[in-house]
């Protein structure tokens, strides 16, 4: 029977390693993620989930034994956050590359020095090119589902890559709220047992995949496998709506769109605030909407042109920074990459806000949002990267 | 498999071996053998002509002889 | 005819003939012996490519990452292998001394600290030979490498002991000129539960400057000099396997143009530190020496 009580991310995402039958769970502690994977442990000595937690002395050991359980034929769970991630980073280039569909929940959090404890995304943003799915979950019920969703995506024969979904250290991670919590026959039908095609290590069964000789080939296939990853992304969400009755809109979701000139466009926990600020907007006139990305790999690009050609502008917001870049956070830099080829490109704004977890406030968002109409008004942008945090807006609320 | 660039290649005296095995036990590669415990033969195909069997051989009876290029 | 008598000898010994090791390399010889008392339940997990030359020819499973991944992916096998219920395999986890000893050395500690049920093997060709002969954590004192010209400063780090020292059931040092002693020893840490670490010395031609056909002879040597004494810790007790009469430690560097070099000091130097090891060990064969 599936209930409903309060929970938080890191509980939720525990909850959705446990329903999704993972057998093994290399794991090293790091704020916020701590208590994720404490609650592993307590499930599993409580005989309620039945998996092999290996302790080990670091991030680095933790994705490699990952990788090594994956091969030899178990469904792998793990998590980590910020240095942690940077700590891993040799090791996360390899479950792409081989194949191997392993389940990471990513806990933003920003990076030292100049970050603290709180999140924001530049670390699970810097993993943008070694292959992961990345998931960017808003709130523990998105967390819970997409854990249980994450691996019937790795684990799809035309995928087979690993997968993280991330989402905010303590706005999501350690903020409870009331969860459903699916039953677990209803997820055992949903994640069928883990079976990989490519791998078996064992004596009298042996088989891993063959090496190219042309890295560029293999390469390549990883990218197919991206490219069909979005519409299994979308599939996997469907089928997850019409079992369970909750949805995500694939790798995109559009939210009071309707008759709109302009977008915010957010990732992970801030999209909460940025709901309610636009719905007192919109209520006053303003023709502003949000579009809420979900999925940053594989970028929905096509989706995202589509959806583009009906505003005039797109505001990006970034809870990250890229030093020295073109212009910009990632994202904003990977939606003006997408929207190139139009030929009538709407307008790109992008604002930097709630960098090392500082609080995005409905104020800064009606800042941003004003900001947006005020380049729509003008048919220009005046600036086109905006500090948000730089700015005193006076009163929080 | 490799092939096998090799300078030197054993050649065995089977009048002087005694049989004692060394060569086989000795060999990196696994391409010596002491035929029905009596003969020694080479895998040429994979020697790499080390050497290490002739050092090995108690009674000299293996000797490395220059390749000559084809 | 001869080469269907060696693809038969290939096939029942679980090593393919012609690898791309150098001439002369302790690796697949090591792994043909340790093959005949692995046998055909085994799974390899191999870092580091010196001793992927060899592990490539293996006919067993296996599976690989780089050498900074020592005993890490094999822990997860392990916890896969029991998750779904397999037993009776052997899973070796092998790396190079560099691995073993500096950048993993604290994967192999973790692993040895929860007893993972695998044997470790740390292949010591003492320097990171595959990148081209620079000093690693168990280069010996003296030898020159790329990345000391004028020989190492310090003395070579002892792995095995500080492995013994995390209260695992096995430690065993072995090498590839005492064959029956090498088997026996995997053989017995085969049957073992846990956590398993065998040290073998890797006669290294290239690395060490000797003539590949000297390979055996010269870690005979550093056997009968007590540069490389064979010894076992089971259950904390410590063994000695063999007990040669002590060659002066020059029959051993005079062998190896790594250490041409050295001057009388230096070599005085290390014979002091073998006499006082040999001593240490002597007065403790048989003793339990896990504190």
């Amino acid at each position: 029977m599936s209930f409903t009580r309060m929970m938080d991310g890191n509980e939720a995402a525990a909850y959705g390693a446990m329903l999704s039958r993972a057998e093994v769970v290399p794991a090293y502690p790091i704020t916020p993620q701590t208590e994720l994977i404490s609650r592993i442990a307590t499930l599993i000595s409580e005989g309620k989930m039945k998996a092999e937690y290996i302790k080990v002395e670091g991030e680095h050991t933790a994705m490699a034994a990952a990788c090594g359980a994956s091969a030899a034929g178990a469904r792998v769970f793990t998590a980590t956050a910020s240095q942690g991630m940077a700590h891993m980073e040799e090791a996360l280039w390899m479950p792409p590359g081989m194949r191997l569909p392993i389940v990471m929940c990513m806990v933003n959090r920003a990076m030292a020095p100049l970050g603290g404890l709180r999140p924001d995304h530049n670390d699970s943003l810097m993993q943008r090119d070694n292959g992961w799915i990345q998931l960017y979950c808003e709130n523990s019920q998105e967390v819970l589902d997409t854990v249980i969703m994450a691996y019937k995506i790795a684990e799809d024969k035309d995928i087979y890559l690993p997968v993280a979904p991330c989402y905010d250290g303590y706005f999501v991670s350690a903020t409870a709220m009331p969860t459903t919590i699916p039953d677990q026959a209803e997820v055992d039908e949903f994640l069928p047992p883990y079976k990989h095609e490519m791998y078996s290590l064992l004596p009298w069964d042996y088989r891993r995949p063959a090496r190219s000789t042309n890295a560029a080939k293999s390469r390549y296939e990883v990218q197919q496998a991206h490219d069909r990853a979005k519409d299994v992304i979308e599939e996997v969400d469907k089928e997850y709506g019409t079992r369970f009755g909750r949805s995500y809109d694939g790798l995109l979701e559009e939210y009071a769109c309707d008759d709109v000139d302009a977008v915010l466009m957010t990732m992970g926990s801030m999209t909460g605030t940025v709901r309610d600020k636009i719905d007192e907007m919109q209520a006053e006139d303003n023709r502003i909407g949000l579009i809420k990305l979900r999925g940053f790999r594989p970028f929905p690009s096509e989706e995202l042109r589509e959806l583009a050609k009906k505003y005039q502008a797109i505001a990006v917001v970034d809870r990250n920074n890229s030093y020295g870049s073109a212009g910009g956070g990632v994202v904003s830099m990977e939606v003006a990459r997408a929207l190139y080829t139009l030929d009538d490109k709407p307008l790109l704004l992008n604002f930097h806000v709630g960098l090392s977890g500082s609080d995005v406030t409905m104020r800064q968002v009606g800042y941003m949002a004003e900001k947006t109409l005020e380049a729509v008004s003008k048919g220009k942008v005046d600036e086109v990267v905006d500090w948000v945090e730089l700015h005193d807006l006076g009163e929080v609320l | 498999m490799a092939s096998v660039v090799r300078a030197f290649r054993p050649v065995v005296e089977q009048e002087k071996c005694i049989q004692c095995g060394n060569c086989q036990t000795y060999c990196p590669e696994g391409t010596v053998m002491l035929e029905n415990g009596e003969t020694v033969v080479f895998d040429y195909r994979y020697c790499q002509g080390c050497g290490v069997c002739a050092n090995e051989c108690p009674v000299d009876a293996i000797e490395m002889v220059r390749e000559v290029a084809a | 005819m001869t080469e269907n008598l060696f693809d038969e000898y290939y096939e029942k010994s679980l090593m393919q003939g012609g690898t791309t090791c150098c001439p002369g390399c302790g690796g697949p010889l090591f792994w043909r012996m340790a093959l005949q008392a692995l046998g055909p339940k085994t799974v390899i997990y191999g870092d580091g490519p010196c001793a992927m030359c060899a592990i490539r020819n293996i006919k067993l499973p296996h599976f690989n990452l780089h050498f900074s991944f020592v005993a890490d992916a094999s822990s997860g096998m392990a916890a896969a292998y029991r998750a779904k219920g397999i037993e009776g395999l052997t899973l070796v986890s092998s790396a190079g001394d560099g691995a073993t000893g500096d950048i993993s050395f604290g994967k192999v500690s973790a692993a040895a600290e929860r007893n993972e049920n695998m044997l470790q093997i740390c292949v010591d060709n003492e320097a990171y030979m595959n990148t081209g002969i620079q000093k690693s954590g168990l280069t010996p004192f003296g030898a020159w490498t790329t990345t000391t010209p004028l020989g190492k400063e310090a003395l070579k780090k002892e792995i095995p002991l500080i492995i013994a020292q995390h209260n695992v059931p096995y430690v065993a040092t072995v090498s590839v000129a005492y064959p029956r002693d090498l088997v026996a020893k995997i053989k017995k840490a085969k049957d073992i539960e846990g956590f398993k670490y065998i040290h073998t010395v890797m006669p290294c031609p290239t690395g060490w400057r000797f003539n590949p056909a000297k390979s055996v002879e010269v870690v005979r040597l550093g056997v009968e000099t007590w540069t490389w004494p064979l010894y076992e810790i089971e259950g904390g007790v410590l063994k000695l396997n063999v007990k040669p009469k002590q060659k002066p430690i020059e029959d051993y560097l005079k062998t190896q143009n790594r250490f041409r070099h050295m001057t009388e000091d230096q070599i005085k130097y290390v014979q002091d530190n073998i006499n006082a090891k040999r001593e240490r060990l002597l007065e403790n064969d048989g003793k339990r020496v896990i504190l």
